[in-house]
């Protein structure tokens, strides 16, 4: 029920934040330039361009990055069994931090021969994967409690980080202040040419960590319980690692590393619809979803050069999700 | 035979015993001498053309109150100048600051029953940095003081402020450390996120002087901000040094604690307040010094096991030694900020530990 009526909050309010934004049009009016666009009547040129070229796609951003990460966040918190465990766990926020400073300070590329944005997105990409793959190799040959791992993920972002701030320390004060705004987020670099990428490589990784859902709720129990309910525990604990890792790489790359959401979101999901994986992960999407694009529509209205979404979302998530945990009436956590 | 059986299994296992507990004091007179060891380098990087046993005479006779005389002892008056007043606060600072966080660390990831729990788990360093990036970006000060003075007492009291929310909350409800953690994770973001957004609407140039204070650094720091620290240093370690053996029982969980008669509720309270007194009175100093609290009694604990009553003094003194040799290298090799530095020396360390940990090395994870 509450799942519905999220996704239903979620995709009214991809219409009503058309009407937000640098250029000044009321919500009815870029609703009717929504439609206009659909059937092929376009009168109002410049409306059109910046309902249906900046702000749909900056909408279905939101809504995908808000849903993918607390999404993420949600099978996180299930494989490492720890509250405080969030996409960004396994580092790969670091990694793509590294990748992304050595292309905006440093204009070193990964891949030869890009320069700029794509420079930035495609070296995020590669870096962020760096982490969860050691992670993923090392329990090839040893294997790895949920905490060692945590640990180990601990230990791979303090070397990429500190990697990235040896870098940053060293930058002029000018492109330190790019790269610190990367790594904060923003959602308003989601355009035509990069949902499509982002949609194909959320979709499926969803739908794949959602058929494992009912495998999660036995894991749920501890690997003991999962062992002799006979379930590979280890196994599924590391595929899933690296099915989310590849999903908030994908995410990251592109946006930037995009904060709170990714671990209060599922926290929240949590509080209301219990731990069962079959509800509480679509919950969690819809909320991260929800969330999400109210939080940058705010963010729009706020001002013209906007404050990022992450920072706001933690400012009006931060004592709103403060309030639940202090009113909820059971702990959801042991 | 039948009797002897049993003796010779009793003496394996006070030789094994024995053994366990010469490993631990090993670390921790590896970890002390390595101090000392490192304080004598530093003094001796800061003064060209002395050797290390003359830096350990100039201290040694500066401590017993020896004078040189500017006349026909130059060298020397001016090598105790310079150890005493540029050296010495450094190494001071690195010490109190490194036990200190790495005691507050393994304080709260026992009290908390959360290996990713460090001295900022509750938001101390959000609302340090709040108090801080303030002052250096707006101007903002809490007291009348300006500059310098007014950056530290900024950060005093902005630490305290999410310490005080968590306490006032966990008073009135019933939290488990699940959600305390989490309420403290929650403030820490709502703190971070204005701090992020002072700092992207400032100019580039107080972004960087803003950026560097939260990385953490000793640069400037002279004996003047020593004696806060290192009275709030001492007492706080010692009061983790005695309840050590309490938080034994509390990191068993919950049920566990009150069954063996331990007001966890409360203990958790106190545990808080004496953490974020330690910890406001280091960082409002330093800056946000990551890393130390939350690696060094995970190194600590990979190498003797998990008894608090030998992890709280001995990653006091790991801490000590990783931030002692951070700085030193930062010192004299390298220009950058002695937090960077730690992390790219200790978490390579701290990796191979993980990987490598066996059990007969008192390995947990």
């Amino acid at each position: 029920m509450l799942i519905l009526i999220l996704t239903a909050v979620a995709i009214s309010s991809v219409f009503i934040t058309l009407g937000f934004g640098v250029y000044n049009i009321s919500v009815s009016d870029a609703l009717a330039v929504f439609i206009d666009h659909i059937n092929g009547t376009v009168s109002n040129k410049k409306g059109d361009y910046y309902v249906w070229n900046v702000r749909l796609p900056r909408a279905l951003g939101a809504i995908l990055v808000g849903a993918s990460l607390s999404f993420a966040g949600a099978v996180m918190q299930n494989d490492m069994r720890n509250p405080l465990a969030e996409p960004y766990t396994m580092g790969v926020s670091s990694g793509a931090f590294l990748g992304a400073v050595l292309s905006i300070i440093l204009g070193i590329s990964i891949i030869p021969g890009l320069t700029g944005d794509w420079a930035t997105v495609f070296n995020a990409f590669i870096f962020s994967l760096i982490p969860a793959s050691m992670i993923v190799l090392i329990s090839r040959f040893r294997k790895m409690t949920p905490t060692a791992m945590i640990l180990t993920g601990l230990a791979l972002m303090f070397v990429f980080s500190s990697i990235g701030q040896v870098i940053m320390v060293s930058a002029p004060a000018e492109t330190l202040a790019d790269a610190y705004n990367w790594r904060v987020g923003t959602l308003a670099k989601v355009t035509w040419e990069n949902l499509p990428i982002m949609v194909t490589a959320v979709v499926p990784l969803c739908l794949i960590l959602y058929a494992l859902s009912s495998k999660f709720d036995v894991m749920y129990l501890g690997d003991r319980a999962a062992t002799t309910l006979g379930v590979n525990a280890n196994l599924i604990r590391i595929f899933s690692i690296f099915l989310v890792s590849l999903m908030t790489a994908a995410m990251v790359s592109f946006t930037g590393t995009i904060g709170f959401i990714g671990l209060v979101g599922p926290h929240v999901a949590r509080i209301f619809v219990g731990s069962r994986n079959k509800y509480f992960l679509p919950a969690a999407m819809a909320f991260g979803a929800s969330f999400l694009i109210i939080v940058d529509t705010i963010a729009k209205i706020s001002g013209p050069s906007g404050l990022p979404v992450g920072v706001l979302s933690a400012m009006i998530g931060g004592p709103l999700f403060i309030y639940i945990l202090v009113r909820q009436k059971r702990s959801a956590w042991a | 035979m039948d009797t002897s059986a049993p003796s010779e299994d009793n003496d394996g296992l006070i030789r094994e015993y024995h053994r366990q507990i010469a490993k631990k004091m090993l670390l921790l007179i590896i970890s002390v001498a390595g101090i000392i060891l490192t304080v004598g380098l530093l003094s001796v990087s800061t003064f060209d053309g002395i050797s290390l046993s003359q830096a350990y005479k100039i201290i040694w006779g500066h401590i017993n109150g020896v004078e040189y005389d500017y006349g026909t002892q130059s060298r020397l008056w001016w090598a105790d100048r310079y150890i005493w007043n540029r050296a010495l606060p450094r190494a001071t600072v690195a010490i109190l600051a490194g036990a200190s966080l790495a005691a507050c660390g393994t304080l709260m990831q026992s009290v908390l029953s959360n290996p990713l729990a460090d001295p900022y788990s509750t938001g101390i360093s959000s609302g340090a940095c709040f108090g801080a990036v303030a002052a250096i970006i707006v101007g903002i000060s809490f007291s009348s003081m300006a500059g310098e003075a007014g950056i530290v007492t900024n950060a005093f009291i902005g630490a305290l402020i999410p310490a005080i929310i968590l306490i006032v909350i966990s008073e009135r409800i019933n939290v488990t450390p699940a959600t305390m953690i989490l309420i403290g994770t929650a403030i820490s973001y709502f703190f971070n996120s204005m701090v992020t957004f002072m700092m992207v609407t400032t100019d580039a140039d107080t972004l960087k002087s803003a950026y560097l204070w939260q990385i953490g650094t000793f640069d400037g720091l002279t004996w003047s901000s020593v004696p806060i620290m290192f009275v709030v240093t001492v007492l706080g370690s010692a009061c983790v040094v005695w309840l050590s053996s309490k938080l034994n029982v509390a990191s068993l969980g919950d049920n566990a604690a009150i069954s063996l008669g331990l007001d966890i509720k409360n203990f958790r309270i106190l545990c808080l307040i004496l953490m974020s007194i330690m910890t406001a009175a280091v960082i409002s100093f330093t800056g946000i010094i990551g890393f130390v609290g939350i690696v060094a009694p995970h190194i600590v604990r990979i190498v003797v096991g998990t008894d608090n009553r030998f992890v709280v003094p001995i990653s006091m003194s790991v801490g000590a030694l990783l931030l002692l040799v951070a700085d030193y290298i930062a010192l004299s090799y390298a220009d950058l900020p002695v937090g960077v530095i730690m992390a790219l020396i200790g978490s390579p360390i701290f990796f191979i530990l993980i990987v490598w940990q066996r059990k007969s090395m008192g390995a947990i994870y």
